[in-house]
Formats: structure tokens, C-alpha cells, sequence
């Protein structure tokens, strides 16, 4: 019951930020003279025909799958109350190294695709350790380095590209890596839409999708179920007392930031290796600042944060539609930009309702009798009637001890 | 029970029990969501009298303060001062109606002056400034005129303990108060300053002023106090005589039932060292020592007390052996092996057991539930780990252990530590260090902001971990705690053990004398 109510909770925050967000946007789209159902409409609309539908939904699910890894990639640092706000950098830098060294050597198949995840995390994991590394020993806010390194990371992303790894021939209009030999493609999953008998669509679902759906579940587990989770959980909610249990902050700064450029540097690579096959000019940018917008939505919980990605990607889906629709497409941006807002403003009203009711039930407790046997059991009176029990247990007590003396 | 102590308490009849009432509060209920944290409340204070108000930490006294405050409003019952009803929306309507509350953290701002501190917020002003002149001549009147010995340009940061509260009061008065609120305004002075302060509470009296004094140290309670009312459960229990009514009465009618006491005589101390300091000197940033070459031993079955008022080096002396601040000098020894360099995770394995000053900042995880602030601290051992992974069910498991056999009072391991009083999470925490048998444990003020009942607990669970061989490091601000539970105790002074007691001979005035440097001369080491 307590579980079902703080689970709500938690669900409220978000649900009512998309709702603020979503009147807020009407209004705008009144506002510029447009109908906002109509836009509304439009939005949902995923095609009359099943294959279109289903080209849809993998369209969506396309964008879904990096918008979840950076929206991990924020998360597992922002646990530990670090803002990694450099995932952009870390991404770009990652993705760029990964292309090159994946279009130089020649492997097996499953073990070129392994070996440009590899790279590419390690790499991503390396430029955010920077960031750790310039905190625990300069004393260098994390929010400060990590927004100059991207600076740095786009810098030196365009020089990789156009000078050492450049692949494209001079004069091309976009300038791109020499392309991943095939061992190093990652086949779709389109064969398993049609195993589950959907229509065939026109763009091939990313293999990564698996992928980061494997990533997801180990960062929970990680996060969730194991020491060095608990470690980066307690250090986020309170340092000193982290630090006075025996955990060690400074290294816990730079692993945690190694781990954030880690799942950083996976971002790229559904697009490059299921579908570009290159990284270059015109290579997916603002993922990792979009991460930081899907972790908040996500409440940095591995599924919320899966679901916001899948928000979010459907609304970037609606752009193309809107367009043909002769409304401006910034009304998805829009949407995006009021959602986060509201959903920092709703986070903070659905965690002192979250506290409030904590606090109500420790009050409960406090008033019941000293029964450990009794209070100790966690399916004990549900809420209904837990004030009124523990009013009456109370004042017999009272009354009791009182008899007693007297 | 005969001795029953309510009963043969009503109202003191001393002179001054003849003044009208100051402040009156009848049937006072407060309810907040699922819990009712006053009821019926009755209260009378007269007029000229230091009323004390005492009970038990979480029994209600700070709601009732709050109410009387105008923090918030009463569900239910009247509030008369000087006779007349009264409605308070906020302080503001409380300071208007001459109330006044001097809080148990001073809120100062320490690099502003005695005369900034004391106008701030309602400063007289002349042509848009601040009108210094006026504001001094008023400030030197009350402080002449309440013995309050205050000079306005001094800074705040320059002035002792018993004067900062002083300026408190002087905040208050200045906002002519008539009726001022003490919350716990003994818990960080030491004797000296509380005969002072006891001292400036006969001017304030003498002037026809009304003192609330809340407090759990009942023998202050019953030497200052003209009338006491005593709270447990959210309501008023009855009235005291100070003069006719014993510390252990008192205790006993804010408990409802007997107590005991922390005295403990029969020595357990074997020869076995279980700590050992030797030199140990800490620097701060600037590289003045915090602490200056510390040698202390504590043995099997001892209990070292460390005296001193705060912020003498013993905050820093305890984060030394748990390993959370370096040594500029000097070496630790856990038993036999210098453990100078290990980290505080390695000691804690190591079987150093640790209870911090402040729980909040240091010893729980206000955010999370008790099982995980269970495993906190013991992240790397049974029942909280399982190899690299966390316990989840073991940890839940020992959490109902350690809520059953300490008496944590909470609806279950999933609760929010937030949720709970302060005595509980104390207890929450003694039971997770003891649990891990230590062989040394480093208790500072371990009975801070908990209620009696919690504290003869855990001074119980302290004596009965003695007995068993566990060496125990206490520091406290508690005389009484000190004297009464360590065999051995050293006070400290500006960073140095400057004196070591017998605890069985000293007096809390001795104490007191060395914890501000007044005495000097050692005792037998």
C-alpha cells in the first residue's frame, strides 16, 4: 500500500509536468493561430496504413534508443549528485574515435562491432574522467569543466574529421570518416517485426536497441543491487555521511564520471553502426543536451528515464508531420522545453508530498505503542485507519501508565 | 505509588504566585495529518515567574512553543496573554503581542556587530539609514538595565558562547518582549555560563519579565525554575514545585515510569590496549593545529570520556581515528597495527565502531529507507553484503532485529529514517554499530537531542558493550554522561588533553573550570 502510494508519487511528478506542458503549448499554438487540436491531432497521427504505422513506431523507437543512453549516461552521475553536463562533448569525441578506428582494422563481425563499443566507451569514459579528475584534485565544479570540455570535444571532433580521419574526398559537400567495412554493421531487428507478423518498414529497427536495453538493465542493477551502487546512492543523497561510512568521495567522483562517459560514448553508435555508418558533419548533435532534459523527466530512474526517451522521441517524430501540416515544427521544441521546466517544478512539489507522507507515517509510528513486534510488521494497518488505531492505542497508554502510578 | 508526584504538586505559593497570568493556554490541540501532537494542553505562567516547561524530546514541548509563537495555529483551545484572548497568524503577531522566542541555535551572523545583530529586521532608521546612535543608546539600556554586560561594536564572531545568547536575548528584549521563550538555552553553556545565564533570568524577573524555559536538565530546571509544568505524550501531565520536587521525581513523571541512572562503578577495564594515540596533531587549511600531539589509550572494557566545550578539538580528534581527516604528526594504533594511514572503510572493517556528533550530517541517510541506513557504514560486511552485491532481504531482515531489539519505533524497514524522532534514529544507529561488535567505539555526544527514555537505553547498551570488552571512546557535552559512564576522563582545551580526571572524585564545577581554561593545573594522570 505505502509502496503503491509512493509509487504514484513518484509517477505524478512527470505525468503532471506533460499535462502542464502540453496546455501551456495550446496556448502557444492559439497564440501563433493555429488550432492546437488540430496539431494535437496530427501529432498522434502515425499513418493510416499498418506499415506506416509500424514505419512510425520504428521511427520513434530509432530516436528512443540514444535519447535513453543519454539520458543514462546524466543519470548514473546525476545519482550521485554530479550534473555530467558534458555528455555531448563525451558522445561526439567517442563517436568520431570509434568510426576511425572501426574503418582501419579489419575483424569478424561480431568482434568488430564489439571492438568500436569498446572504443567508443572507453574513450567517452576517458574524456569524462578528465571532469572527475580536474574535481577531486583542483577542487574544479564538474558543471564548470564539463560544459568547457564540450567546447573542446566539438572542437576537436571537426579537426579529427576533417584532418586525420577524414575518409569523404576533397571537395565533397559533407565531410564524413571512411565508412565501417560491413563486419562492423550491426544488423536491424526488422526481421523480428516480421517474425511478430507487422508489416514490413521502410527504415531497419537498430540492433543497438538491444543493446541498450542490456545497458539499462545492468546500470539498475549496478545502481540498485550492488555495493559500489550504494556507495555513488549514499554519496548522492549525503556526502558527509557517505564519507563517514567508509566511502571513498574522491574516487567515487572519478569512477562515477568514468561510468557516465562510459554509457556517453554508446550514444552514437546506434546511428553509426545500424544506419550512418560513418560519423560526419551531419551526424545526430544535441543528444547528450536532450539527455539531460530525458534523466529529469526520467526522475534518473532507468525506466522513467526509458519512457521519457520514448516521449521525447515521439514528439521529435511529430516534427516532419507538423511541417506538412503547415504548422511550425518549433512546436515540438516548445513542448519539449515547457515539459522540462514543468517537470523541475512538479519534481520538487511530488518529493515534499513524498516527504510529507513520510513524515505522516513515521508520526504514526511514533504514536503507536512501544510494540516493536507489532510496528516492526511492514503490512501493518493500511493508512485509513492507521491515525485513528494509533490515536486510540495512545491515549490508553496514557491513561495506563497514569492507573499505574497512581 | 505513594511518592507520586503530581499529586502533591500544584502551585507554588511562594510571592510572586499571587501575579496575574501573563500568558494562559487552555484545551491547546494541534493535529497534524495522522498524528495529535498537543492535546489539551493547559498551561498557566505568571507573570514575573521563570515557568519551565519540560518533557521529553518529540513529547510535545516545541509544538506548543510554536503555537504560543504564533508558527501555527491551534486546532482547538484559547491563548490568553495578560488575560486577554489573543489569534497569532505569524511571529510577527506574537512579537506584537510581547512575545519573544530565543532559539536554541543562535541565528547570527557572526561577521556583523553585537548593535547589527541585535537591529536586524527592525532597524531605526533616520533619512533611509540606519540610525546607529539611537539604536546604541537603546541597546546599552537593556544590557545596563538586564545585567546583560553586551558592548554593541563588538563582533559576534569574537564572543563567547554564554554571549551570543545573551545578544539572543537582548534581540529579544530589544523588540520589547515581555514574554521570552527559552528553548533549551542551557544545552550549550557550560556551568559557569549556565550560573550566568540563570543570573541575567533574576534581572529579567526582577523587572516584571515572564520566562518560558524549556529544558530536559531537571536539576537547572528545578534550581532556576518558579513553577514547572511537565509534558509527555502531547499533553500536560501536571505541575511541579521546584522546591519540593526531586530531579528523579520529575524524571519519572515525563517518562511515566522509573529510571535509571547512568552511573556505572564496578571497573571492567582490562590491560589490553584497544586504541592508542600517540603525538597525534591535526592541522587545519591554514596550518594551525586543531589538535596538538594527543596521547590517549583506551582499553578493553574502558570508557574514555573526552570533556571540553565544543569546537576545542574533540570534533576534530574523533574524525581522526575514524580516518576522515589526515595527521600532521603523530600515529594510531588499533590494537597492535598502526592504522595512521588507512582509509575509514579499513577501520570500520577493522572493527571500529562509530557514532557520530551530528546523525544527520554523518550518520544517516535522512532520504532513504532504515534498512539502507542500516547497511550505511557496513556496506562491505553481512548481513548487508552478499560479495559485491547489497543484501537486500538480509539487511531488511537485520533492520527488524536491530528496530526490535533497540526499541526503534517506526512502521517498518521501508520507512524514511526521515520519518523518525530523533531518539529513534539514534537508537537506529547505536543498534547498527553495536551489531557489528566493534572492538572500539568512538561515541560522540551519543545521546544529543534524544529523549530520557532513549537516553538511559543507550547509556545502558553503552555500559553493557563496556562490559563485554568494547573500549569506548565518549565525547559529550553531557557532564553528567561523562562523569558517569567513563573510567577514565581527559578534558580538552584549545586542541590539548590538558587535564585528566578521576571521574568518581570530580565535580561538574571542577570540570567546568578546566573546560575553560580557568584551572590549569593537571590532575593525576
Amino acid at each position: 500500500m505505502n509502496r503503491l502510494r509512493s509509487t504514484g508519487l513518484a509517477l505524478l511528478g512527470p505525468a503532471l509536468a506533460v499535462l502542464v506542458a502540453l496546455v501551456i503549448s495550446a496556448v502557444v499554438i492559439a497564440l501563433i493561430g493555429e488550432n492546437p487540436l488540430r496539431a494535437l491531432q496530427v501529432m498522434t497521427d502515425l499513418g493510416d496504413a499498418p506499415s506506416q504505422q509500424v514505419q512510425s513506431i520504428v521511427v520513434i523507437l530509432n530516436r528512443a534508443v540514444p535519447l535513453f543512453l543519454a539520458g543514462l549516461a546524466v543519470s548514473v552521475a546525476f545519482r550521485m549528485g554530479l550534473f555530467n553536463i558534458g555528455v555531448e562533448g563525451q558522445y561526439r569525441i567517442a563517436t568520431v574515435v570509434a568510426a576511425a578506428v572501426g574503418a582501419a582494422v579489419a575483424l569478424p563481425g561480431p568482434l568488430h562491432v564489439l571492438l568500436v563499443i569498446v572504443v567508443a566507451m572507453a574513450v567517452g569514459a576517458l574524456w569524462a574522467g578528465i571532469v572527475g579528475v580536474l574535481k577531486v584534485t583542483r577542487g574544479v565544479s564538474e558543471v564548470i569543466s564539463s560544459i568547457m570540455l564540450n567546447f573542446i570535444a566539438l572542437g576537436l571532433a571537426s579537426y579529427l574529421l576533417t584532418g586525420p580521419f577524414r575518409g569523404s574526398p576533397e571537395g565533397a559537400s559533407i565531410i564524413t570518416t571512411t565508412p565501417l567495412p560491413e563486419s562492423a554493421w550491426l544488423p536491424g531487428l526488422n526481421g523480428v517485426l516480421g517474425a511478430f507478423g507487422l508489416a514490413e518498414p521502410r527504415t531497419e529497427l537498430f540492433g543497438f536497441l538491444i543493446v541498450a536495453v542490456v545497458v539499462g538493465i545492468a546500470i539498475a542493477v549496478l545502481i540498485q543491487r550492488t555495493r559500489f551502487g550504494f556507495d555513488l546512492r549514499a554519496t548522492g543523497i549525503s556526502a558527509s555521511a557517505a564519507t563517514a561510512s567508509g566511502v571513498d568521495a574522491r574516487r567515487m567522483v572519478v569512477t562515477t564520471m568514468l561510468l557516465s562517459g562510459a554509457v556517453a560514448g554508446l550514444i552514437g553508435l546506434p546511428d553509426l553502426l545500424g544506419d550512418a555508418r560513418a560519423f560526419g558533419t551531419e551526424f545526430t548533435a544535441g543528444l547528450g543536451f536532450l539527455g539531460i532534459a530525458v534523466a529529469l523527466l526520467g526522475r534518473n530512474n532507468v525506466l522513467g528515464i526509458a519512457l521519457a526517451a520514448l516521449l521525447f522521441a515521439f514528439l521529435d517524430r511529430a516534427a516532419l508531420p507538423l511541417q506538412f501540416a503547415d504548422i511550425p515544427a518549433s512546436v515540438v521544441t516548445i513542448i519539449q522545453g515547457t515539459i522540462v521546466l514543468a517537470v523541475v517544478i512538479a519534481n520538487e512539489i511530488a518529493r515534499r508530498l513524498a516527504l510529507r507522507s513520510a513524515e505522516r507515517s513515521g508520526a504514526e509510528a511514533t504514536g503507536a505503542p512501544p510494540d516493536p513486534g507489532g510496528s516492526a510488521d511492514p503490512g501493518g494497518p493500511g493508512p485509513g485507519t492507521g491515525p485513528d488505531g494509533g490515536h486510540r492505542v495512545r491515549t490508553g497508554v496514557t491513561g495506563s501508565s497514569e492507573e499505574a502510578r497512581a | 505509588m505513594a511518592q507520586a508526584p503530581a499529586a502533591g504538586a500544584e502551585q507554588p505559593d511562594g510571592g510572586a504566585a499571587r501575579s496575574p497570568y501573563a500568558v494562559e493556554l487552555h484545551g491547546i490541540t494541534k493535529r497534524f495529518p495522522g498524528v495529535v501532537a498537543n492535546k489539551d494542553i493547559e498551561l498557566a505562567v505568571r507573570r514575573g515567574q521563570v515557568h519551565a516547561i519540560v518533557g521529553e524530546n518529540g513529547a510535545g514541548k516545541s509544538t506548543l512553543m510554536k503555537t504560543l509563537y504564533g508558527e501555527h495555529r491551534p486546532d482547538e483551545g484559547t491563548i490568553l496573554v495578560d488575560g486577554r484572548p489573543v489569534q497569532f497568524r505569524s511571529p510577527a503577531d506574537a512579537i506584537a503581542a510581547g512575545i519573544g522566542m530565543v532559539h536554541q541555535h543562535f541565528m547570527l551572523a557572526d561577521n556583523f556587530t553585537v548593535l547589527e545583530n541585535v537591529v536586524l529586521g527592525s532597524e531605526p532608521r533616520k533619512g533611509g539609514r540606519l540610525d546607529r546612535d539611537s539604536a546604541r543608546r537603546r541597546i546599552e539600556e537593556i544590557s545596563e538595565r538586564y545585567g546583560l554586560g553586551l558592548r554593541p561594536d563588538d563582533l559576534v564572531e569574537d564572543l563567547g558562547v554564554g554571549d551570543r545568547q545573551r545578544v539572543e536575548i537582548a534581540k529579544v528584549l530589544y523588540r520589547n518582549a515581555r514574554i521570552l521563550i527559552l528553548d533549551e538555552p542551557t544545552a550549550v553553556l557550560v556551568p559557569q555560563e549556565v550560573d550566568e545565564l540563570f543570573g541575567n533570568l533574576a534581572e529579567l524577573k526582577r523587572e516584571g519579565l515572564t520566562v518560558i524555559f524549556i529544558s530536559h536538565k531537571l536539576d537547572e530546571v528545578r534550581k532556576v525554575a518558579d513553577a514547572i509544568t511537565v509534558i509527555r505524550r502531547g499533553t500536560t501531565v501536571g505541575e511541579a514545585d521546584p522546591r519540593t520536587t526531586t530531579a528523579k521525581q520529575l524524571a519519572e513523571m515525563m517518562v511515566g515510569a522509573e529510571l535509571p541512572t547512568p552511573e556505572l562503578r564496578s571497573s571492567t577495564v582490562r590491560e589490553t590496549p584497544v586504541l592508542r594515540l600517540a603525538g597525534v596533531t591535526v592541522a587545519s587549511d591554514a596550518g594551525r593545529p586543531l589538535i596538538d600531539t594527543v596521547d590517549l589509550t583506551v582499553r578493553e572494557g574502558e570508557v574514555v570520556g573526552i570533556a571540553g566545550v565544543e569546537g576545542n578539538g574533540q570534533a576534530e580528534l574523533v574524525d581522526a581515528v575514524m580516518g576522515l581527516r589526515s595527521l600532521a604528526a603523530g600515529t594510531v594504533w588499533l590494537g597492535d597495527e598502526d592504522i595512521s594511514g588507512w582509509a575509514t572503510r579499513a577501520r570500520r572493517e577493522a572493527g571500529v565502531g562509530f557514532i557520530p556528533e551530528d546523525r544527520h550530517r554523518q550518520g544517516m541517510l535522512l532520504g532513504a529507507p532504515l534498512w539502507e541506513n542500516r547497511i550505511l557504514g557496513h556496506q562491505t560486511r553481512p548481513p548487508a553484503a552478499k560479495g559485491p552485491f547489497i543484501d537486500r532481504k538480509g539487511a531488511r531482515a537485520d533492520t527488524e532485529r536491530i528496530m526490535r531489539e533497540y526499541d526503534v519505533r517506526a512502521p517498518g524497514p521501508d520507512t524514511l529514517a526521515v520519518a523518525l524522532s530523533g531518539g529513534n534514529q539514534q537508537k537506529l544507529i547505536v543498534g547498527r554499530e553495536m551489531s557489528a561488535t566493534p572492538r572500539l567505539l568512538i561515541a560522540a555526544h551519543p545521546t544529543r537531542g534524544v529523549d530520557v527514555g532513549a537516553q538511559s537505553v543507550i547509556w545502558e547498551l553503552l555500559k553493557d558493550a563496556r562490559g563485554e570488552g568494547m573500549g569506548i571512546v565518549l565525547v559529550s557535552a553531557d557532564l553528567d554522561e561523562l562523569i558517569g559512564l567513563s573510567d577514565t576522563l581527559h578534558v580538552m582545551f584549545r586542541g590539548r588533553l590538558v587535564a585528566t580526571v578521576d571521574p568518581r572524585q570530580v565535580t561538574p564545577e571542577e570540570l567546568g573550570g578546566y573546560m575553560t581554561g580557568a584551572r590549569t593545573a593537571a590532575g593525576a594522570a
